[in-house]
């Protein structure tokens, strides 16, 4: 089910373009959004998340147009938000600020207010360290911390920039039951640098470049792209192809067939790569 | 830190401000420390607020716990009993200090030899002895209240409580002679 | 020990059938058994209940001075909280306006022929210093959590407003205690007032435009050139400055800015386009 459009959205910052007539629609589920740094990630999930207005274009999150002042309220009653910096205060607790971000979540009742921060901490698994200072808090912790106020109030529309970042492998297994929870019942978009992070949790996958969604489908979809592409040779492959050592000793390359090359099915790595075209010649990664 | 984590370590890491060692004291002592309660005071209400009281308090002193000063569940034990004594009697809820009073407790021969009332002829004689003098024996000796504290809990005056401990210490060295 | 509690003793111990000193021979026996306290049976609802009530007690901070005042003074909780936040609302803020305006009253205090130029000086200064007040109230890149604010309902020119007032009003009021202080005719610690509120309602006014420090800087500049300007060339700085002329002239500079404020005051909000 759709629940977010969005149509010809254009950005731009002085003399950059952020977004260049973007279409894009998402549903209920997690989608994953890849692209490359100043792709315009971030401006898109800014503009979703309500912070920054396009210049052009038309949003429509849950029938509500957020280029209308009450709309734009509605929907920030139905939404939560990590931006990639959330500047979390220093000072306060960790029960403190997420208090706060429920007051500004218009959680009015202090025992209402309590529980949801309770819950929440819950949820990413923070309790016991809900009295700690921000400031005291581990990269990691924080990181869940800003999840666990996007998540205040029960939003329909969740936007993060980045979840992933600073999570160590076992907190991110852990996020990723989270989100996939989440997912469920809700529309979650998400940016990341991870294509494992996609490939494990993401229904739908979004590439981004230059301001434009330049593939949007499924996961495997975007592994398809570079079907027939990737193979594994013993030798050395030739010019005209980005190529590595693998653990095993043999090499994998994504693009011309090396002489002695074997196929192998792609990865979703392989299709991206494939899909924004392949680094300068011989490239060793 | 896990089930099988130590109360002193434990207690080591609530001073640290760690809030997961506290849940695990609160789920090792908070049951035996509310049936422990429940024989004093049959208020359920009045025992719960107790029992909350206590690990607020835990969470606030555990700095000021050595190990050498006894075992953790015994001075938990002893600020169980205090919150208990200030829920019951203290109109504002006063905090009963956990620090420094510590010398004013009877000497813990007197434990000791509790922790063989069933063999002999101890048993008997507590058995013997007036609730009221009971009372200020199992107060002192046994939860560790000073005696001001015990007269608190018993709502008698500290002189009374103070008269009533030698009377009871000279009655059962009578009946024990 | 040569005994423990099983389970016939505690439901005794339960229900009150012991005889007193075996109640206190199982008081004293579970004080020192770890293994007899932990046969105690524990209720799952009962410890959930207890520990949430003392983590809650635990977690419930103390109101911060600010929080506590705003409260007192009759501002429900959420919106005390709320204002408490406001990144331009520590007591370092106030303590370096506070530490200028006491170093221009000393100023003023002493030297006879400085005296003159000194008080001038502060009344110039006096009204941007409500300015940086509102430039650190709300916004990048005073309040790190800008971003995550403007996605919340509450985000927009209301809160803005509040955040404001709630530093405008306490740095005006350091003000008009400076002034007063101050030695000259008594007019004069309430001269800049005009100025300053006009200066504060610009700000805002200007931000519905321009980034929020961008308008500040823009107006404090321009105020503090044109003061320095019109003191060089004009005899009666004062009087050109601060007299019955400009001050009506600043009242009515300032009834505009409000009513832009007013009617532009939707593009205070970040996910409006401007």
């Amino acid at each position: 089910m759709t629940t977010v459009r969005m149509r010809d959205l254009r950005k731009r910052f002085g003399a950059t373009t952020a977004l260049d007539g973007l279409d894009l629609d998402i549903g209920v589920g997690v989608t994953g959004l890849l692209g490359p740094n100043g792709a315009g990630k971030t401006t898109l999930l800014r503009c979703l998340a309500t912070a920054l207005a396009p210049d052009h274009g038309r949003i429509e999150a849950y029938g509500l147009d957020p280029a209308d002042s009450r709309q734009r309220t509605a929907l920030r009653r139905r939404l939560g938000y990590l931006p990639q910096s959330p500047g979390l205060y220093p000072n306060f607790s960790a029960a403190a600020l997420l208090d706060y971000v429920a007051v500004l979540k218009e959680i009015v009742d202090p025992a209402v207010r309590r529980a949801e921060v309770r819950r929440v901490l819950e949820e990413v698994g923070l309790s016991d360290r809900a009295n700690v200072k921000v400031r005291k808090l581990s990269g990691g912790m924080r990181q869940r911390l800003g999840v666990a106020q996007a998540l205040l109030g029960g939003p329909d529309l969740i936007v993060l920039d980045e979840p992933t970042v600073g999570l160590d492998p076992e907190q991110r297994m852990l996020f990723r039951a989270l989100i996939s929870r989440l997912g469920e019942t809700r529309t979650v978009l998400l940016s990341t640098h991870q294509t494992e992070d996609v490939g494990a949790l993401c229904e739908r996958v979004v590439v981004i470049r230059g301001g434009r969604a330049v593939f949007a489908g499924a996961p495997r979809a975007l592994a398809q792209l570079a079907d027939g592409q990737v193979w594994r040779s013993a030798g050395r492959p030739g010019g005209g192809a980005v190529y590595w050592r693998t653990a095993e000793g043999d090499y994998r390359t994504l693009g011309e067939q090396p002489p002695d090359g074997v196929a192998v099915p792609p990865s979703i790595e392989d299709g991206y790569l494939k899909l924004l075209g392949p680094a300068p010649a011989g490239t060793t990664r | 830190m896990t089930e099988q984590t130590g109360d002193a370590q434990l207690l080591r890491a609530v001073a640290a401000e760690d809030m997961g060692a506290l849940r695990l004291l609160h789920l090792r002592h908070a049951p035996w420390i509310r049936l422990r309660l429940t024989r004093r005071c049959a208020d359920p209400d009045v025992v719960d607020a107790a029992v909350q009281d206590t690990f607020v308090a835990v969470w606030r002193d555990a700095r000021n716990y050595r190990e050498s000063g006894g075992e953790a569940a015994a001075w938990i034990w002893t600020i169980a009993i205090r919150r208990l004594v200030s829920t019951l009697r203290g109109p504002g809820h006063r905090w009963v200090g956990v620090a420094g009073e510590a010398a004013e407790t009877v000497p813990s021969a007197e434990d000791l030899v509790l922790l063989r009332i069933e063999h002999g002829d101890l048993g008997a004689a507590l058995d013997r002895l007036s609730p009221e003098l009971r009372a200020v024996i199992q107060a002192t000796a046994l939860d560790g209240l000073t005696v001001r504290e015990a007269a608190s809990l018993l709502g008698v005056a500290e002189g009374t409580a103070k008269t009533r401990l030698m009377r009871a210490r000279a009655r059962l060295r009578e009946l024990l002679a | 020990m040569a005994w423990h509690v099983d389970a016939e003793l505690l439901q005794a111990y339960e229900d009150g059938s012991l005889t007193p000193s075996r109640v206190m021979a199982v008081d004293a026996h579970v004080q020192a058994c770890a293994a007899c306290r932990a046969s105690v049976p524990a209720e799952a609802a009962w410890l959930d209940r207890t520990w949430l009530a003392v983590a809650d007690t635990l977690v419930a901070d103390r109101p911060s001075p600010v929080e506590w005042l705003l409260r007192r003074s009759g501002l429900p909780e959420h919106r005390a909280r709320l204002i408490a936040a406001t990144p331009a609302l520590r007591l370092s803020y106030f303590a370096a306006t506070a530490a200028v305006l006491a170093f221009a009253v000393a100023a003023a205090h002493t030297g006879q022929t400085g005296a003159r130029v000194t008080l001038l000086l502060f009344l110039v200064l006096a009204p941007v210093l409500p300015v940086l007040a509102v430039a650190t109230a709300f916004g990048p890149p005073a309040d790190s959590m800008h971003e995550i604010t403007s996605a919340t309902p509450m985000a927009g020119p209301t809160l803005v407003l509040w955040r404001a007032t709630a530093v405008v009003g306490p740095s005006m009021a350091m003000g008009v205690v400076a002034a007063a202080a101050s030695p000259g005719p008594g007019w004069w610690a309430a001269a800049w007032l005009l100025p300053a509120f006009l200066l504060c309602a610009g700000t805002l006014a200007l931000a519905t435009v321009l980034p929020l420090p961008t308008a500040a800087a823009l107006l404090g500049g321009v105020w503090v050139l044109v003061a320095l300007a019109v003191s060089t060339s004009a005899p009666l700085v004062q009087g050109a400055l601060f007299g019955p002329a400009a001050q009506f002239g600043y009242l009515l500079a300032a009834v505009v800015a409000v009513v832009v404020l007013t009617l532009r005051r939707r593009h205070l909000d970040p996910g409006e386009s401007r």
